[in-house]
């Protein structure tokens, strides 16, 4: 009963005793006006190891003397004439050490808020009480949250890089087709307009260099565009090395002496044997060889040299050019990156070669590497392939050179429903003295066929055509009579794709050639189909 | 009620004496210099300031407030505008921004760079009156000017008034702006005003 009757002060007392003792999950220290410890909690002892019996009685300095040294000693002084002190753990890590067991795994030292507050009786101060936090968890949480901020930030400037990239190219893009188009069409008006210009073949050289830059431009893109969408099919098969190497310096050489730049082959006489798409192989290497002339000045060298090591093949193109900031070589082989995309760069392209290239030689299992001592100090490229197990026989179909009068006599029927294609063939081929007859649709080539007005030697045909397209040409022709069925069949076509030809071939063609064809090579082929066919011919007969 | 020029001068050269107490001790706590100014001190009363604020500081602000006892009793504000308290925050300790909302340790900063300031200006009154001041441990809010004078006005009687203290922060090229408001009863702030003269004029 005298207990329910207690006053409320004492009550007050009891349970801020009880508080300080039992229930506070933090430190509590109390000192008097000469900072002598008076009171510890439990929770001080946990934390420091320090038993209230060896803090009580004790000046405060004494038993955490890291507060002085850590001059936190002032906040103490200023409590003494009234001031009230908040420490944040940002500011002083921590006021109280504590032991190690006490600490987090891995921390070495307490993360701890504070606050000093002077104790007074009747406005007078007589003390100190100190309140310790621990904030780890608090802290460890904050640091968290801040670092998926960061992760979130650091996507979303990815992507905006990304996007800029693509804006940047794509005006690259929009420049590099007009340029040669520019060229083409300004010639083109020239021609037209001047018909007796004396600089007749210089409209033509130019209207055809910067017909043919755009189409390897198209062909980039396209080939891109094939290698992101997982299309690009490779037509493995085993070769030298060497030879595509050479084949590239082939075409390069004559920019590179115009340059006055030197190249230095360097090859290694053992043929080395790869498995690869010679073409795409080659135009890798082209790319890395044309980089390299395009940023190496007149007077300058491109050493290329064709090593076998082990089981590996290395082409190494080291030039003695303008070399590669450190900044940028992380990115030489990205797609859309340039060194320098402003509209002032220097240099031309669409910054697709070197990514394709690198695309190519991951698709042969191999790799490419670019080191630079940076600005003027050159660049070195270097390729790893793996090598073949054996050479297969290499078809060392040495090119034969046209006679002027190689077609002679032979029949040919171009079907193709663009004008302008069709045209060039039958000049191109009347310049071998060939016999042409050009039709524009599947249906006038077969009536042609059908009233016997036309007994083509070789045929020649587009395949995507409005109405009968032709496949359906190549499969009515293989139904007619002889000499009409067996007659020897070229698709010329924009389907490049190597399932495109496959479909040519399986349809009855007996050789597929991408558009823009070459007319030689449309006129070797002619000849060497007639070739076979005439001595099959006389075979049959014999 | 207007300040004269006297007290204008006096208050603002006393509370530069605080200022530069409260830069040095902001200067060592962050090892970078930090210069606090006082270009202006207005008086107003009470149900004035939270409109002149609000023409500066629109959005929510961090307010630091500690309330104060003895002779001269009352409560002080420290008001930074959120973006100037992220940025003051993040000068002094470096540490990328999160929202100041669920930033406990950003406000520990805030609110230990506010004690400091308020200690300062108030300390230094202190002195000059010969008395001392007691001090509450301070709070950190997050709301707007009008909410946070409000909640002052609702357990206070009497006709009150504020003493607005335009404060810049200079650090690392920068500059922070922030507002400290010591209310103060009719009583508390004639007390002051006459102690302030006092001390012009023996200082002169």
């Amino acid at each position: 009963m005298i207990d329910r009757a207690l006053p409320t002060r004492t009550l007050l007392d009891l349970a801020a005793r009880q508080w300080f003792d039992e229930l506070a999950d933090r430190g509590i220290v109390v000192t008097d006006n000469d900072l002598i410890v008076r009171a510890w909690n439990s929770w001080l002892v946990e934390q420091t190891g320090i038993l209230a019996d060896n803090a009580i009685g004790h000046p405060l300095f004494v038993v955490c003397p890291t507060i002085a040294a850590r001059g936190l000693g002032e906040h103490y002084q200023r409590a003494l004439i009234g001031e009230v002190r908040v420490l944040a753990h940002r500011f002083h890590k921590f006021l109280i050490p504590v032991s190690k067991s006490a600490l987090p795994a891995g921390a070495t030292e307490a993360t701890q808020t504070a606050r000093i507050v002077p104790l007074t009786s009747d406005g007078q101060v007589v003390g100190t009480v100190t309140i310790v936090e621990d904030v780890s968890e608090r802290v460890v949480s904050e640091r968290e949250l801040r670092n998926q901020i960061l992760v979130s930030e650091r996507a979303r400037n990815v992507a905006e890089d990304a996007s800029k990239l693509k804006d940047e190219f794509l005006a690259t893009m929009s420049h590099e087709i007009r340029t040669p188009l520019n060229a083409v069409l300004g010639w083109t008006q020239i021609l037209r307009t001047q018909g007796n210009i004396k600089s007749r073949d210089r409209a033509l050289e130019v209207i055809e260099r910067n017909a043919a830059s755009q189409l390897r431009l198209v062909e980039d893109l396209l080939d891109m565009a094939r290698i992101v969408s997982g299309k690009l099919r490779l037509d493995i098969e085993t070769i030298e090395l060497q030879t595509v190497v050479q084949a590239a310096l082939d075409v390069i050489e004559p920019g590179a002496t115009a340059k006055r730049v030197a190249i230095v082959a360097d090859f290694e006489a053992m043929p080395i044997p790869i498995n690869a798409d010679a073409d795409r192989l080659q135009q890798a290497v082209w790319n890395v060889l044309s980089n390299a002339l395009k940023f190496t000045n007149s007077g300058g060298t491109i050493n290329v040299s064709v090593r076998r090591d082990n089981t590996t093949a290395r082409l190494i193109v080291a030039d003695t050019g303008q070399g590669i900031t450190a900044e940028f070589l992380p990115y030489v082989f990205d797609r859309f990156r340039q060194a320098d995309a402003s509209t002032s760069r220097r240099h031309g392209g669409l910054g697709l070669g070197l990514a394709l290239t690198r695309q190519i030689l991951e698709l042969h299992g191999g790799s490419i590497e670019v080191k630079s001592a940076g600005t003027d100090k050159g660049s070195t490229f270097a390729f790893r392939l793996p090598v073949a197990d054996t050479l297969a026989q290499a078809a060392a179909t040495i090119k034969p050179h046209l006679d002027a009068d190689a077609l002679d006599g032979i029949v040919v029927l171009i079907v193709d429903d663009s004008a302008d294609s069709r045209e060039m063939l039958e000049v191109a081929l009347r310049a071998y003295c060939a016999s042409v007859t050009t039709v524009d649709s599947v249906d006038y080539a077969l009536a042609k066929l059908a009233s016997g007005s036309i007994v083509p030697d070789v045929v020649v045909s587009d395949i995507g055509m409005p109405g009968r397209d032709g496949y359906e040409l190549i499969r009515r022709l293989r139904s007619f009579a002889e000499p009409i069925r067996s007659t020897p069949a070229i698709a010329v076509t924009a389907y490049a794709d190597p399932e495109d030809r496959m479909r040519a071939l399986a349809a009855g063609y007996q050789l597929h050639l991408a558009k823009p064809a070459d007319p030689s090579v449309v006129a070797e082929s002619i000849l060497s189909l007639n070739a076979a066919r005439s001595s099959s011919a006389k075979h049959h007969r014999s | 009620m207007e300040l004269t020029a006297l007290q204008q001068d006096a208050l603002i050269e006393l509370l530069n004496i605080g200022f530069g107490r409260a830069g040095a001790s902001l200067s060592q706590l962050t090892r970078h210099r930090v210069l606090l100014e006082v270009p202006k001190v207005t008086i107003r009363p009470i149900e004035e300031v939270a409109q002149a604020l609000e023409g500066v500081i629109a959005s929510d602000v961090a307010s630091v407030h500690q309330i104060f006892s003895g002779p001269v009793a009352g409560d002080a504000l420290l008001m930074l505008d959120q973006n100037g308290a992220a940025i003051l925050k993040e000068l002094l300790t470096s540490e990328p921004a999160l929202p100041l909302a669920i930033d406990a340790s950003a406000r520990e900063v805030i609110t230990e760079v506010g004690n400091i300031l308020l200690n300062a200006c108030l300390g230094t009154f202190g002195n000059i009156l010969h008395v001392q001041v007691a001090f509450s441990v301070p709070q950190l809010s997050l709301e707007s000017v009008g909410g946070i004078l409000e909640s002052l006005r609702v357990h206070r009687e009497g006709v009150r008034y504020a003493l607005v203290v335009h404060a810049a922060f200079k650090l690392r090229d920068t500059e922070v702006r922030g507002y400290l408001v010591i209310i103060l009863s009719v009583v508390s702030l004639d007390r002051l005003l006459r102690e302030v003269e006092a001390w012009e004029r023996d200082n002169r």
